[in-house]
């Protein structure tokens, strides 16, 4: 019987259908998993508190992200991204006289029938507020929250690394 | 001057993939650099209202709901005391272990958990943090009704 011999070109070049292959599922993987250029709002810069409870929001459609800070004497610095800009949402607006920040919150719950946005019961607000600030510069989100019906709000926190013993 | 074994070498073994691994690879690094996945953070999620007068005044409509309050109070700027009828702590662990004990009683005399009500009250001048931490202590004891009450 004959021997089947390797061409000599296969023992120069490597065979990259294996590289090909895992590669291309890293690919899909990375696609599937990956948020890119999902901008929710969320700052950042602010330093969140780290909680080892807490659960994942798959679905961050229905919901807006107010990212909290201490402000001046009791005027929380809040802002978020409305209608795709990031916005500075005052509580009290010297000028209107004006609570932006329920305004704000009114307009993605009730909707805007002039603008054709119907209400969204469904609606959600992240508060994502730095952990030095004291409750005093929350509180008026939340009576915000209240005042304009959100049905559902969340604290966005770290992950603490639980130490497995 | 001839080479040898030139034909030997050139060898038709397919299409050429070494632009669409170069591709591919420019695909995968940006995937990696670019991509966030979201894994470092999550969500305290409460749907009990924020109540203007504290306990009692929340405007869900629940039968023979208890109100559980806990006041939180800043003695100092770096600690915390939370205080919930006879108990208190200054620690989320602490706060977790005596949360569930009142529970525990709650459950004993009939009162199931989604008729506990959570008010979380706290001073103006506590931080934020100590407030996630109360919060997280009242989960921790698997009470899954949590609220903040304002107004103090």
């Amino acid at each position: 019987m004959a021997k089947r011999h390797i061409p000599a070109a296969h023992g120069s070049h490597p065979n990259v259908t294996p590289l090909i292959d895992v590669v291309m599922v890293l690919i899909v993987f990375f696609m599937l998993v990956a948020k890119i250029g999902v901008n929710t709002g969320a700052d950042e810069k602010i330093i969140i508190p780290k909680t080892v409870m807490g659960i994942d929001i798959k679905d961050l459609g229905n919901t807006l992200v107010l990212n909290v800070r201490q402000g001046q004497i009791d005027q929380p610095y809040i802002t978020a991204l409305v209608k795709g800009t990031p916005t500075e949402l005052k509580v009290f607006d010297p000028t209107t006289k004006r609570n932006q920040l329920v305004e704000t919150l009114k307009y993605f719950r009730n909707g805007d029938k002039v603008a054709g946005i119907a209400a969204n019961p469904d609606f959600k607000v992240i508060i994502r507020g730095d952990e030095s600030m004291e409750y005093r510069f929350l509180e008026p989100v939340l009576l915000a929250c209240a005042e304009a019906q959100v049905k559902e709000w969340a604290f966005n926190t770290g992950k603490v690394e639980v130490e497995v013993p | 001057m001839k080479l040898k074994g030139a034909k030997a070498v050139h060898y038709e073994s397919g299409p050429n993939m070494t632009p669409l691994v170069d591709v591919v690879m420019v695909i995968l690094i940006f995937l990696m650099l670019t991509g966030s996945f979201g894994g470092q953070e999550h969500y305290l999620i409460s749907n009990v209202p924020t109540s203007k007068g504290g306990v009692g005044s929340s405007s869900a409509e629940i039968k023979d709901e208890v109100a559980l309050e806990i006041r939180v109070d800043s003695p100092t700027p770096d600690r915390f005391v939370a205080t919930a009828g006879r108990i208190q702590a200054d620690s989320m662990e602490k706060l977790t272990t005596q949360l569930k004990a009142m529970k525990a009683q709650f459950n004993k005399e009939g009162t199931t958990d989604d008729k506990i009500q959570v008010k979380i009250s706290p001073g103006r001048n506590v931080k934020y943090r100590f407030l996630v931490l109360c919060y997280e202590a009242a989960l921790r004891a698997e009470l899954p009704r949590v609220g903040f009450a304002t107004g103090r």
